[in-house]
């Protein structure tokens, strides 16, 4: 289908059909603050960050919603859309710890100054395992907001430690949906869905069973989606920022998945499921998003290839024990030998072994352990 | 089809068939009973009245038809049971027990007696001597019904009396059309969605006919969710076939196969209703395939919905009935394209539906003949609150909302003040009076803040707190707001939160701009109508009521009584002096009738003036009222007064002196109370007065008969006796004059004395007088010669005072005309009640017209008025009747028709109509430094209790003027011991005495007090009566 032509804040756009404004702007370079959107989530249209002008559209209409039309003319920054949207993350704010957000020392502060402001320590953003990637951050630092008017409303609910994996402190939510809608849409699991209405409402499990009694997979999705620091990782929570970035395999299994290791200090600290690929857009199961670093930098963890000599494995090298194996299967008739391979090897791995049975042995005695 | 009985009949044989019983039962031998049976009338208690008319039926070996109708409107007036003899109308009978059921049967059916004494009107041909017409009842003359035509009328279960009445010929006739002229006609008809937002229901249509898309959707939205709001119900109760065949219309129209209707299932009779009605169409091939032989196939389906408000949202509605959680989805696309499982959907009302299916049986012009030119036809309205008759109506659109509430609502319960009447229920606003000539239109209804709505319709009172209600409003919208967006979510929550501490005192002056702010957000941004619409009761009321939200947080005072936390009681509440009510009647039960008075003096001067001649604010108020009658406030106060032992003077201070002086002009109760607080600050208080006597209105305004001159001595002399020197005869005409004599500050309290112009010919005629000043005259001992025949022009308290002074002056024959009726008056109702015991006639609705003095005779010509439309007051503007003018001879004619003041230009102060000076309402200052002013000659004509209170406040302001703290608050009574709360015990009525009058015979030779007052039983009966709401509420 041809392009749709749209303007956004003077700026001509070519658009594909299907796009939503947010994502025109975003190809035509105009940044649009948003909370309740994610790339990979079907359009939501909640925390009213969005809103626009568009020209002939009564009211204003989300960008992430409003799918383009030819000709549309849309303003994104308008003196109206500014102070409606600085109401709205007021209204925002009022449901989150705010002292440090409209603090302008913010970025200077480190976890142990003293607070001129006073504030609790339950409530500074330095305090906070997101502070510095935090999307409520960004929003409040690109909109600009001085002060809020409204009280602030502190849930004073306990945080949720009851899973091995991650927590919830619903005392940092701003009820954006995004945990509930990646269980639903991209997982298809529903474990956890909006609980309760109006002001009550808050992502939670099905008549408030604890998460263990419900369907979840703990896959992990719903605390990558978190653009605050509601859910968190519980083992990398105080780690701070990571010094690298590394992207690799999975190697729990053959679907390939990748993922992103961060590192410090040499060690992993969190593996978060790569988004750019076709194998695993962005997720993972529960050992590649949780179990990565324990594995890897588990003491019982095998580094070196093993031989048994006199009823003792002794350490080898890989020279060594490869040309041990290859003498071993030389003295077997090519029908005597039989191949089984690990469902830990990746794909490739896997392709290599069969290959390698069908034209090194000619035959087919090759078989995997996950076919079972 | 076949199922074994037979052929089954085609729809033309089941209409004959129809048609047949229709009029067999019409012709019926057997007499019918028809009981209306929605839901309205079984919380009435319809069912124990069949169960006793079927019993007696059966004991008197009767045969009659008993028939379960719908709803016919007036639910105030359930059960309802309408009774048809053979060769008779139709009576109605309204409120009818099982006891009056039985009667019925015994006296009408079996002995031909009709009971006009309990039936409401006839319907149908002929009539009842004695009982009126039904359809030209007040209530019911200016409607129409046209979605409501069957309700009440037919059984609701029964398709063939549907069809009687021309059901199902509008689908036929549709069907004979192509879909686009379908669509056409409906948008010929100018039908509006009646859901509320009023989007035209043929372009409606015609979207999702044009949406591609093989598999469509049509729903009916029975979501019924506003409080107070019951008009879906009704209808789906009384009428389904109705709706439903507007279904089959819309289907037809749009092209689809598959049909919803989305209904609470808090709605119980109207589902099991809707399932009958189901049933029948499949049995009549109104459902299914190839209906009627047609292409049209069509199918409906029940969801029941679990009552969730935002589910009558259309988007949320459709999550809904996919099984997911009720939130809206922000549009586009709209539903039209991608709905109901993401297909092309249509969504329309039950009232739309009801309209659509006789639209196309009587034609689109037929439909477009009701209503404006923008908004046709009629629309459901549920009218509940303080209105007389609530119920469900049904009204042509562009009728006033005054129309509403007055003649087919009947007023407001109680003769209460209108305030405000909310449409559109959480989302709609609160109007006040000055808009009840407002058309009820979709236009009108958007410019002025509201919304039309789904048609509920709360009507709210005097005693309505519009803080509160918009907080209540909130409550809902907070507690059904799905939580999605963050506007509805969190903006209403913060917006409750501010409404709840302004309620509860603790508001501050920036909460009302924070507000507005906060609507403002949440009606730009929120997703959905219910949060877009959610501030509208709070716009609204800052947009209308915006006085009570001031008082609220500025003087913490509710003016209705309700707000618990600022309102210690209704009565001391509605004291403009806030007199301590409760704890004076706890200690007058008590036998302590000093403490009583100490009580009431630590707010007013006048304890014993009060008692006799108070307005009595308090007792309009009173709680007990609401359960009987309410407390006799102001004869307990005289009663205590009449026992004083002047116990508060233990307590009574007077500060050392100041060396400041205070002038005060007029020794009226402003300005006796004002000089009285401010001697007691230490001022020296010199109060001049023109008069030869003290007191001002008190003593030259009200009668002796009902003040004795005694009662006001006694009080004066308290006022001087703390230093206040009143120096008679003494008119004050220059401010100036009292600065140059060494007066630090002045109140002026010159109240208003001179009676208003009628403005007819001859006013100014011999034997025409002025009422106050009549009155006056008299009171100063002025033998005046009124002649026999006197006519007193007026409906206030003055107007009541001059007939019964001329009744004491000799007058034969007092009239007292009045343009307006009793329900109108001003006068107080004690008052108005004595004059007529004293035989002083009043004619309502008749106006003076010109008055001719003719040989020492009055020739007055009178014009009759009838009350026309409700006016901005919330009362009937009454309007000349042409032609009824007649002419009477009087001896004397008394204008009290309300009066004016005589403010001196040399007192240099800022002036409005009628002589009054503006003063600030809090501290009475004037637009003169150093100057005051209270009383009428502020407010105009107003009472001793009102005066009292502006003299407080100007004491209180004149005393900081004068470098004082302005403290006059005293405790002089002794310290209660605190009482503990017991709930009375309340059995039955338990009304109040009746006031003992000296006999009207030994009363008009003179001007001796004509009302006795209660001894110490009966006050102390009385008070036992007090429901000691300040104890209750703390």
């Amino acid at each position: 289908m041809a392009d749709i032509n749209l303007t956004i804040d003077g700026k001509q756009v070519q658009a594909k059909p299907g796009m939503t404004v947010l994502d025109a702007a975003k190809l035509a370079g105009v940044y649009v603050p948003t909370l309740c959107f994610h790339p990979d989530l079907a359009p939501y249209g909640a925390c009213r960050l969005c809103i626009v002008e568009i020209e002939k559209m009564r009211g204003l209409p989300t960008a992430c919603t409003t799918p383009v039309t030819e000709g549309m003319v849309v303003k994104t920054n308008t003196p109206q859309i500014q102070q409606f949207r600085r109401g709205v993350l007021e209204l925002i704010l009022t449901e989150h710890p705010h002292p440090c957000l409209t603090c302008w020392r913010r970025e200077r502060c480190g976890p142990f100054d003293v607070c001129l402001r006073n504030v609790d320590v339950t409530h500074r953003c330095v305090l906070c395992p997101k502070n510095g990637i935090c999307e409520l951050q960004q929003v409040v630092d690109h909109i600009g907001i001085e002060q809020v008017e409204f009280p602030y409303v502190y849930r004073e609910i306990a945080i949720d430690r009851e899973n091995p994996f991650f927590e919830r402190d619903y005392n940092l939510c701003i009820v954006c949906g995004r945990c509930v809608r990646v269980c639903q849409e991209i997982r298809g699991v529903g474990a956890i869905a909006l609980t309760y209405r109006g002001s009550n409402a808050l992502p939670g499990t099905a008549f408030g069973r604890a998460l263990l009694d419900s369907d979840c997979q703990y896959c992990g999705a719903c605390v990558d989606a978190c653009p605050t620091g509601a859910l968190i990782e519980r083992n990398r929570k105080w780690e701070g920022a990571g010094e690298r970035k590394v992207l690799t395999t999975c190697v729990y299994c053959g679907v390939g998945c990748q993922l992103n290791l961060t590192i410090k200090n040499g060690k992993i600290i969190e593996s978060v499921p790569a988004r750019e690929n076709d194998v695993n857009r962005g997720q993972a199961c529960v050992k590649g998003r949780f179990a990565i670093a324990d594995v890897v930098h588990s003491p019982e963890r095998l580094t070196k290839p093993l031989i048994k000599k006199n009823g003792k494995f002794e350490e080898a090298s890989w020279d060594e024990a490869l040309n041990l194996v290859a003498s071993k299967l030389g003295s077997y008739k090519k029908e005597e030998v039989g191949i089984v391979a690990s469902a830990r090897c990746t794909n490739e791995e896997n392709y290599v072994t069969q290959k390698f049975t069908r034209v090194v042995f000619g035959h087919n005695n090759v078989d995997h352990c996950a076919r079972l | 089809m076949n199922f074994g009985d037979g052929e089954t009949m085609n729809f033309e044989e089941r209409r004959k068939q129809a048609i047949v019983e229709w009029d067999a039962l019409q012709k019926s031998p057997k007499p019918r009973i028809l009981v209306g049976a929605a839901t309205c009338g079984l919380a009435a208690g319809t069912e124990q009245v069949i169960t006793a008319i079927k019993n007696e039926l059966a004991r008197l070996n009767l045969d009659a038809l008993v028939t379960r109708v719908g709803c016919i409107g007036l639910c105030y007036a359930e059960p309802i049971v309408d009774i048809i003899k053979p060769g008779r109308p139709r009576i109605t009978y309204s409120k009818v027990t099982p006891e009056i059921a039985i009667q019925l049967i015994r006296d009408y059916l079996v002995n031909d007696n009709p009971h006009p004494d309990l039936a409401m009107g006839t319907q149908g041909e002929g009539g009842i001597e004695g009982i009126p017409k039904f359809w030209e009842l007040p209530l019911l003359k200016a409607q129409i019904r046209v979605s409501l035509r069957n309700c009440g009328h037919i059984d609701p279960e029964s398709i063939n009396q549907y069809i009687a009445n021309g059901g199902y010929k509008g689908l036929e006739n549709a069907l004979k059309m192509t879909q686009e002229q379908v669509i056409d006609f409906t948008k010929k008809s100018g039908l509006k969605g009646r859901g509320g937002a009023g989007f035209p229901t043929g372009q409606k249509w015609e979207f999702c006919y044009k949406a591609t898309g093989k598999d469509k959707y049509l729903i009916c939205n029975a979501d019924e969710g506003d409080p107070g709001a019951f008009m879906d119900r009704s209808l789906l109760e009384s009428d389904p076939h109705s709706v439903l065949e507007g279904m089959l219309i819309g289907a037809y129209a749009i092209g689809t196969q598959h049909g919803y209707v989305y209904c609470r299932a808090e709605y119980p009779l109207a589902i099991h209703r809707l399932q009958i009605a189901l049933k029948q169409m499949k049995e009549y091939g109104l459902l299914g395939d190839n209906i009627l032989g047609t292409n049209l196939c069509f199918d409906i389906k029940i969801k029941e919905g679990a009552g969730a408000f935002v589910c009558g949202e259309e988007t949320a509605l459709m999550q809904s009935i996919e099984g997911k959680r009720g939130m809206p989805r922000p549009r586009p696309p709209f539903p039209a394209n991608s709905g109901l499982w993401g297909k092309p959907s249509n969504i329309n009302n039950v009232e739309t539906w009801a309209n659509v299916s006789v639209i196309f049986d009587k034609g689109a012009d037929w439909f477009a003949s009701f209503g404006t030119q923008s908004s046709k036809g009629t629309k459901n309205f549920s009218m509940a609150g303080k209105v007389v008759r609530t119920g469900l109506i049904e009204v042509p659109m562009g009728i006033s909302l005054g129309d509403i509430i007055y003649e087919i609502g009947g007023g407001i319960v109680g003769g209460k003040q209108f305030k405000a009447v909310l449409t559109g229920g959480p989302s709609g606003g609160c109007l006040p009076a000055s808009l009840l000539d407002l058309p009820v239109d979709y236009e009108s209804l958007n410019q002025a803040g509201t919304i039309m709505g789904s048609g509920g319709m709360v009507v709210a009172d005097e005693d309505t707190c519009m803080v509160d209600m918009a907080r209540f409003f909130l409550t809902f919208t907070q507690d059904e707001s799905c939580g999605k967006c963050v506007p509805c979510r969190v903006g209403t929550k913060q917006m409750l939160e501010i409404l709840e501490r302004i309620t509860q005192g603790e508001g501050v002056p920036d909460d009302i701009r924070r507000l507005e702010k906060l609507c403002n957000t949440i009606r730009s941004t929120a997703l959905c109508g219910l949060g877009q619409t959610a501030p509208n009761p709070v716009l609204t009321t800052l947009r209308y009521f915006r006085e009570e939200y001031e008082e609220h947080i500025n003087k913490k005072y509710c003016r209705a009584g309700v707000c618990s936390k600022i309102v210690k009681s209704p009565c001391q509440n509605a004291c403009p002096a806030g007199i301590d009510v409760p704890r004076y009647i706890r200690f007058t039960q008590q036998g302590k009738y000093g403490e009583a008075v100490a009580v009431i003096r630590e707010k007013v001067p006048f304890p014993a003036v009060l008692g006799y001649v108070c307005v009595h604010f308090c007792e309009a108020k009173c709680r007990r009222g609401q359960l009987d009658e309410a407390i006799g406030i102001k004869e307990l106060k005289r009663f205590a007064a009449d026992h004083d032992t002047g116990i508060w003077k233990q307590n009574n201070k007077i500060a050392p002196p100041t060396g400041k002086k205070v002038a005060v002009i007029g020794s009226g109760p402003a300005g006796l109370t004002a000089g009285f607080y401010l001697a007691k600050k230490g001022h020296k208080v010199t109060v001049f007065e023109a008069l030869p006597v003290s007191g001002g209105m008190m003593r030259v305004g009200i009668p002796r008969y009902r003040l004795p001159d005694e009662i006001i001595d006694r009080e004066i002399k308290e006022i001087e006796n703390v230093g206040v020197e009143i120096k008679l005869n003494s008119k004050v005409e220059s401010v100036d004059d009292l600065f140059k004599q060494g007066f630090n500050a002045v109140f002026i309290g010159i109240g208003a004395h001179r009676g208003l112009n009628m403005g007819i010919d001859g006013e100014n005629s011999l034997g025409v007088v002025d009422g106050a000043e009549f009155l006056r005259r008299v009171s100063l001992g002025e033998k005046m010669k009124v002649g026999e025949k006197v006519v007193v022009v007026g409906g206030g308290n003055v107007a009541i005072d001059a007939s019964r002074t001329a009744l004491r002056l000799g007058a034969k024959e007092v009239t007292i005309v009045y343009r307006r009726t009793r329900a109108e008056m001003p006068a107080s109702a004690e008052e108005v009640e004595a004059a007529l015991e004293e035989n002083i006639k009043i004619e309502f609705l008749t106006n003076p017209t010109k008055a001719i003095s003719e040989k020492g005779k009055l020739k007055v010509e009178f014009v009759r008025q009838a009350l026309g439309k409700v006016d901005q007051s919330g009362r009937p503007r009454p309007v000349p009747i042409k032609g009824s003018e007649f002419t009477r001879e009087y001896d004397m004619l008394i204008k009290a028709i309300g009066q004016e003041s005589e403010t001196p230009a040399g007192f240099g102060v800022k002036t409005a109509r009628a002589g009054r000076i503006e003063a600030n309402e809090d501290s009475m200052i004037t637009s003169r430094e150093g100057v005051y002013a209270g009383g009428d000659v502020v407010s105009g004509p107003a009472s001793v209790i009102e005066a009292i209170a502006d003299g407080r406040k100007a004491a209180v302001a004149i005393d900081k003027y004068l470098g004082g703290n302005g403290a006059i608050e005293e405790i002089l009574a002794s310290v209660e011991v605190p009482p503990k709360y017991v709930p009375p015990e309340i059995e039955g009525e338990q009304k109040r005495l009746s006031l003992k009058m000296v006999p009207v015979r030994e009363r008009l030779s003179n001007f001796k007090l004509a009302e006795l007052g209660w001894d110490d039983k009966q006050a102390g009966y009385d008070c036992s009566r007090c429901l000691r709401c300040d104890l209750e509420a703390h």
